[in-house]
């Protein structure tokens, strides 16, 4: 499908702005309590594209969602939108900001579009706009029949759906969705991950989540992060080529298996009438009959994890 | 015994998690205030029209046992109301719903813990009448004379305000906003009820403490007896009021209730018919029932579709691609976010609610001008409960993060909320507006304005500050409650003669500023997620 409203002058302005487009975070912290932080000392650079940001439940991926959203204030850092520090002038980013957050209500009397239309207007798009983008989002996120039905009445999936409307409403520059795609079918997943797809290159797309597949299908960099500390910033390619030699497989017998769980990573388990073939994430062979396989980024992951809470 | 075991721990559970809430911290303030009242004599009691007990551990006790029967016979069920539905919204509910948790049970566990909260507010005012007294060296203390109106009188009327407020919980529609509106008529009711009852007042009637539910005359006949036995042949009439102290108060001792039997059993009485509304709460309550619920809202949507909303037809999923936008985007329009704001305002209301709204318009046109200004009241009260989520429905959906990271959150939404709000009370009033130039009334109509301007603003106001429409919901019945009754210092609108109307307007502006403060507070606060 291309643009309704082609305008070949946009792309050069846009390429303009993607050369300037950058996120800065620097020394970025989240005290909760005295003896808790959600956050510590977390640098980053964010240039167009999709860096999935992966980690286990409470590692603090929210909390640095929420703050780059302005949502929440950090304790120590600072956060640069083009060089300019959005603690002190917050509205600046909110101009170009899309956010869908983790948990997030909606107004149950209005329906789907009012809705839309009224996070429109709030996000400042006139009437024109707003129609037509509201028009062209239903139909990408799947609600054009739902549409005029009291959000009361919709599913999780479906409200999931209009969170995710709602965030590309004025067409963001720097796009958060933290965990997206919780709450959707695999079907509406593969459209959402598709979506990703058709508008990274021209924006910044934070996506946090603990779903690895998701991240490997879109994500141009990963940046994975543990008991509120970056531990990897790479791309995908990079993070398959730390874990070549490390990940291997090889068949044992089913009560074997809880004994090898205590001294080992596991990253897979395939039963088959013989016994299971067992997947496991280790620096050497950890058995002679143990033989070399491919490794994926959910391996890395997996590896990365439990590394730092080795170290720890 | 594993039922009782399940009702210590659905007790339990309830009370800490309210006990850890900041709006404890709110309640204990109150009863601190109420202790304060109480101690400081600016409430007081008396025999008219000068006569006063003798300050001791037994009178400090009756007028802190009057005072908080009072003020925790109102305040106490907005402050307890609310457990049941968070279960609701929390969803813990529903978890609850597939154990084999019965009704009663369950209603029993959330009338404990609302008892036990409001019981602590009573614990927490007796410690502090016994230190009081005992700074205020107090002759003779005695401990038993203190505590025994608070635990036998204000005990028992706090459970029968939590068991209402648990009964109310499980009616579906009293759950709600209009549920806190319906319980301040029927604690004026009471009120008034209870001392007319028995024609109480005159001396020598006998009482009726099974009308007594707050112990008012119990009381009030104890100390009324008192007073004529230290001044024979006087007839003063027991009172309780607030103000200035008397210049040569005649004094007289009071030594407590006689607590009879009759006296006790009454006290008993009221527990058993709070036990009896729990009871009756099970036969209502829809045990977190969806498909009940699902059914409310449907009736409350007509365009709601019969069936829950399925899901769309799949479209292909390679289809997906969305239009990049001009430049023209993210510049801020003020009539489009008033007339979102508007919309949001007014969405969800029934026919009948708009019906309601133009028959009183119209009446406010063709009435005498007395009618008038009382059908203005009414017009004005009509809205409450969408006024009451001025400010803080962002809290209420949890629509928060996604409406607060938008631009300008303080500076863009919070006038065009206020603004929406205005045109409705403006709307809603207009027939009496029009009333007021045709008849050349002046005053009136600067006064039509002031209101006009002051009740979004104090809504806006609570509503920000509290984020919670409970306090602006029960703050503004009583508001209208007393307007109606003539009250010249509460009449923001000009309708009684005295009327204070133009200070109203200073005020308006006083509490859009705190409103303003407020929300910005709440944007640079910790977090503002759940």
């Amino acid at each position: 499908m291309n643009s309704k409203w082609p305008n070949q002058n946009l792309e050069v302005i846009k390429k303009g702005a993607m050369k300037k487009m950058k996120l800065s975070i620097s020394h970025l912290s989240k005290q909760y309590r005295r003896d808790f932080w959600g956050l510590r000392d977390f640098d980053l650079e964010l240039t167009p594209g999709v860096i999935g940001l992966l980690g286990p439940n409470g590692a603090g991926k929210s909390t640095l969602m929420r703050m780059l959203a302005t949502i929440t204030k950090p304790t120590e850092g600072s956060v640069k939108w083009n060089d300019t520090d959005i603690l002190k002038s917050p509205d600046t980013l909110r101009a170009v900001l899309g956010y869908l957050p983790q948990d997030f209500g909606i107004y149950p009397n209005l329906t789907g579009k009012e809705f839309l239309e009224y996070m429109a207007a709030i996000k400042g798009l006139d009437a024109k706009t707003a129609r037509r983008r509201i028009e062209e989002l239903l139909v990408v996120v799947n609600l054009v029949n739902a549409a005029k039905r009291p959000l009361g009445g919709y599913s999780g999936g479906m409200k999931q759906r209009v969170g995710i409307a709602q965030a590309l409403l004025n067409d963001p520059q720097l796009l958060i969705v933290d965990e997206p795609t919780v709450g959707l079918d695999p079907e509406e997943r593969v459209r959402f991950r598709n979506l990703l797809s058709d508008l990274s290159g021209e924006r910044i797309i934070l996506l946090s989540t603990h779903i690895v597949s998701d991240v490997e299908a879109t994500a141009t960099e990963i940046v994975v992060i543990n008991k509120g500390r970056k531990i990897q910033h790479a791309t995908p390619e990079k993070l398959l080529q730390l874990m070549e030699g490390k990940v291997w497989q090889w068949m044992i017998p089913s009560n074997d298996l809880p004994g090898l769980k205590q001294k080992h990573l596991i990253s897979g388990v395939i039963r088959h009438d013989k016994g299971v073939q067992v997947r496991v994430v280790s620096d050497s062979a950890p058995t002679p009959e143990a033989q070399p396989d491919t490794p994926s980024l959910e391996d890395a992951y997996l590896h990365l994890v439990s590394e730092q809470g080795v170290k720890q | 015994m594993n039922s009782l075991r399940i009702l210590h721990h659905l007790a339990r559970a309830d009370f800490l998690e309210r006990i850890r809430r900041y709006s404890f911290l709110i309640m204990l303030g109150l009863v601190v205030w109420i202790g304060y009242l109480s101690a400081s004599g600016q409430f007081r009691m008396l025999v008219s029209p000068d006569k006063v007990g003798i300050v001791n551990s037994a009178w400090a006790g009756g007028i802190m046992t009057v005072t908080v029967t009072t003020t925790l016979g109102l305040v106490g069920f907005y402050i307890v109301k609310g457990s049941v539905n968070r279960d609701y919204t929390t969803g813990v509910g529903q978890i609850m719903a597939t154990t084999p948790l019965s009704r009663p049970l369950y209603m029993l566990g959330k009338w404990l813990s609302n008892f036990a909260v409001l019981g602590l507010a009573i614990l927490i005012l007796l410690l502090e009448g016994i230190v009081m007294n005992l700074l205020a060296g107090t002759a003779g203390f005695n401990l038993a004379a203190l505590a025994a109106p608070l635990v036998i009188i204000a005990l028992p009327c706090v459970g029968l305000v939590t068991a209402v407020a648990v009964l109310f919980e499980s009616v579906s529609w009293l759950r709600g906003g209009l549920g806190n509106v319906v319980y301040f008529f029927v604690f004026i009711v009471a009120v008034s009820a209870s001392p007319l009852s028995s024609a109480f007042g005159k001396p020598g009637t006998p009482i009726n403490p099974y009308m007594d539910f707050n112990g008012w005359q119990i009381i009030g006949d104890s100390i009324q007896r008192a007073a004529t036995a230290a001044y024979p042949g006087s007839a003063g009439i027991f009172g309780f009021i607030g103000g200035t102290s008397l210049a040569d108060p005649k004094l007289f001792p009071w030594n407590g209730v006689s607590w009879t039997a009759d006296i006790l059993l009454s006290r008993l009485f009221f527990l058993v018919i709070a036990a009896g509304l729990v009871m009756v709460s099970a036969l209502f309550f829809d045990r977190f029932n969806p498909a009940r619920l699902l059914r409310i809202k449907q009736t409350k949507t007509r365009s709601i579709a019969a069936q829950p909303a399925a899901a769309s037809a799949a479209i292909p999923v390679s289809n997906v691609h969305l239009t990049p936008l001009a430049g023209t985007r993210t510049r801020f329009r003020f009539g489009g976010l008033f007339l979102a704001e508007l919309k949001l305002f007014l969405k969800g209301q029934r026919w009948w609610w708009y019906v309601v709204a133009g028959g009183l318009v119209i009446a406010q046109m063709v009435t005498e001008l007395e009618v008038t200004r009382i059908l203005l009241i009414v017009a004005w009260v009509w809205p409450i409960l969408i006024l009451s989520g001025l400010g803080c429905r962002e809290q209420r959906f949890d629509t928060r993060q996604i409406v607060f990271s938008a631009p300008h959150p303080v500076a863009n939404q919070l006038p065009a909320t206020w603004l929406s709000a205005f045109v409705v009370i403006a709307a809603l009033g207009c027939g009496a507006l029009i009333k007021f130039i045709l008849m050349g009334e002046t005053v009136s109509i600067l006064g039509w304005l002031t209101g006009a301007i002051f009740i979004p603003s104090l809504a806006l106001a609570l509503g920000t500050m509290t984020s919670s429409s409970k306090v602006f919901e029960a703050l503004y019945v009583a508001w209208i409650y007393m307007l109606y009754q003539k009250v010249s210092a509460l009449d923001f609108a000009g309708l009684t003669p005295d009327s204070p109307w133009y200070l109203y307007a200073p005020l308006a502006l006083v509490l859009l500023v705190l409103a303003w403060l407020a929300r910005a507070w709440q944007l640079t606060a910790k977090h503002i997620s759940k």
